[in-house]
């Protein structure tokens, strides 16, 4: 019973930080229409700035808010010079293609800038752990659920009461409506696109500590997340938060009880049959392409 | 069968075996057998039959990428089936390679079959994400498998032979590659004629319109799958006398990617586009002496450059360049007079 009730907190910690991730996601497929593959190049890049900054003396915390700054910086930089032109607006095929291969180029870049290898990134967390009624919890996890829920919850606050926040969730309904409306939907949509990217830096950034930053971190995270946002329905936040609870949960079960080894595999596993079984799911309203 | 369908099949007879046809299969018979017995450099020879293989798994994703119009992320799959069941057959089942290649055919048509009815009714990025989802858990069952190698994979092959022809010989395994690679373009030139490539080209151009047309999309589309799977297969199996070795690095969507971008250089609508970009794709690199990751980052950003400014490949780049020329020729004579 100890052992289940400790697996559900995991599980649960767990999603918190996949939600990070997945709201970004599906942030960016609800405003631009696209499935941003490169996703999980921007959370890679989000725990090498802050192995970056640590190696320039900064503490964790600091580091954090910086490295997500610079993630901004860079998602504004490829915004302007390739996303913009070439995604909004296109064919779904060049999107899913131009955006897997800026990863790829992302990837191949850090690679060739700081090595292929595991770097540890540490953290004032690390070695902590807390008790709590006789269950232990790693410091730095906790760390990352209470950032990732103050974090969503902010921004679920955001979206509900500013105008910016309306304005997204007007251009995700209705492109054209919102722009006969008087909304800037180009500049809505490079904002989404700034701020779904930032999240998966800020949670790169929060990650780090636990797995170390290596090139292809992105690539197990993003396949999470793409779970995460299919299960919650595409486009839909709550979904998406909803989504990650349900696939954190899963992920802590199936390593306690099945297998470590195959664990990897679960993913995937989830991911076909969610989109085979309820490709519409939890709370997705939007029409998924079927014939 | 009505009239049109007839004209139609009259016009697609009469195309079968023009002159021109049999002068371009010559010519590459010609250019098959001038670098197999002209080139003397083994490494070359190896090399280039290397590119022969990769440019069958090309072919098979341009099925998908330009027959189909969706992108196979997880085509690696089909091009690891054929690798691990050329392996498996001569290391575990004491089959010939030949055996093995055939066997890994089969298995990848089989496969393709079952994928095909599970994913095919999706479209676009769903396509592709549940594609990427499978080779992923191929990649992890592959790991997992003790009796395949797991994580280390499977080498150290004792015949790698097609017929009398030793595939361990860069000039014999350069032929033979080259000659498996010129039967599937004439297999794919024919089946591109055939009312199946039409069908298959109206539901790429406008899905609904062709299913209110009466073609039945889902059917097509799976057709296409299983046919392009035993392509990779091929392909697969072939690249195993180049690299030594079947780990499961060769069912990673990294493959999937390198052919995706030899496809893409090359150019999606043509039948020969996948085997040019193959060739720049994998000749060049060696040749500029490039880090595999400085590889990766350039051809990256050159998809992505090739994909902003010509989607059907570097030819079509060429051929804007030179009408815009025209142009302002045009417009230059215009102005002076």
């Amino acid at each position: 019973m100890e052992l289940f009730i400790q697996t559900i907190i995991n599980g649960l910690i767990l999603g918190a930080g996949y939600a990070l991730v997945a709201v970004g996601l599906t942030v960016i497929f609800g405003t631009l229409h696209i499935v941003n593959f490169a996703h999980g190049a921007f959370f890679t890049l989000g725990a090498y700035g802050v192995l970056l900054l640590q190696r320039m003396g900064l503490g964790y915390l600091a580091a954090i808010p910086l490295s997500v700054v610079a993630v901004a910086l860079v998602a504004y930089g490829l915004e302007l010079t390739i996303v913009r032109r070439a995604l909004y607006d296109r064919g779904e095929h060049g999107s899913i293609i131009i955006t897997f291969a800026l990863s790829q180029a992302i990837v191949a870049a850090i690679v060739l800038l700081v090595g292929p290898d595991p770097l540890p990134v540490k953290s004032p967390f690390g070695q902590m752990a807390l008790s709590v009624g006789g269950f232990f919890l790693s410091a730095q996890r906790v760390f990352i659920a209470v950032t990732a829920v103050v974090v969503l919850a902010g921004f679920a606050l955001w979206i509900q009461r500013s105008v910016k926040g309306q304005q997204i969730v007007a251009v995700s309904q209705n492109a054209k409506g919102a722009l006969y409306s008087g909304i800037n939907v180009p500049r809505i949509r490079s904002m989404s696109f700034l701020l779904g990217v930032s999240a998966a830096g800020l949670a790169g950034a929060l990650l780090a500590p636990l797995i170390s930053a290596f090139p292809t971190m992105g690539d197990s995270n993003v396949i999470v997340a793409f779970t995460v946002v299919i299960l919650g329905g595409l486009g839909s936040i709550a979904g998406a938060m909803v989504g990650a609870l349900v696939v954190g949960l899963s992920n802590a079960l199936f390593e306690t009880y099945v297998s470590v080894s195959w664990t990897p595999a679960l993913g995937w596993i989830l991911v076909v049959l969610v989109l085979l079984f309820m490709p519409r799911g939890l709370m997705g309203r939007t029409e998924i392409n079927r014939h | 069968m009505t009239s049109s369908t007839q004209a139609l099949q009259a016009q697609g007879m009469g195309e079968a075996l023009p002159k021109k046809h049999i002068l371009l299969l010559l010519v590459a018979a010609a250019l098959i057998l001038g670098v197999g017995l002209g080139v003397q450099n083994p490494f070359l020879l190896n090399l280039s039959g290397y590119t022969c293989a990769f440019a069958l798994f090309a072919l098979s994703v341009n099925i998908m990428l330009g027959g189909v119009g969706e992108v196979p992320l997880g085509h690696s799959l089909f091009f690891g089936v054929g690798a691990y069941a050329a392996a498996i057959s001569m290391n575990l089942l004491g089959l010939p390679f030949e055996i093995g290649v055939l066997l890994g055919m089969a298995v990848a048509a089989v496969l393709a079959v079952l994928i095909g009815f599970l994913t095919l009714k999706l479209t676009g990025a769903y396509f592709s994400i549940v594609s990427w989802g499978l080779s992923g858990v191929a990649l992890v069952v592959a790991h997992n498998l003790e009796f395949a190698g797991g994580a280390l994979g499977l080498f150290g092959f004792s015949r790698l032979a097609v017929g009398p022809f030793d595939l361990t010989n860069p000039r014999s395994y350069f032929l033979t590659t080259a000659v498996a690679l010129l039967l599937v373009l004439v297999l794919l030139w024919y089946v591109r004629a055939s009312r199946f490539g039409r069908a298959l080209e109206s539901i790429r151009q406008g899905r609904h319109l062709a299913q209110s047309l009466g073609i039945n999309v889902f059917r097509e589309r799976l057709k296409a799958l299983v046919l392009s799977a035993p392509v990779a297969a091929l392909g697969g199996a072939l690249c195993v006398p180049y690299l030594q070795i079947v780990n499961p690095e060769i069912l990673s969507v990294l493959r999937t990617v390198d052919a995706l971008l030899a496809v893409l250089i090359g150019g999606t609508g043509l039948l020969f586009g996948p085997v040019i970009g193959s060739a720049i794709f994998t000749i060049l690199p060696q040749f500029l002496n490039m880090d595999a990751n400085v590889k990766v980052l350039v051809f990256s950003l050159l998809i992505i450059f090739v994909m902003m400014v010509a989607p059907g490949g570097l030819h079509q780049l060429f051929g804007n360049v030179v009408s815009r020329l025209l142009d302002m020729q045009k417009k230059k004579r215009e102005a002076g007079a």
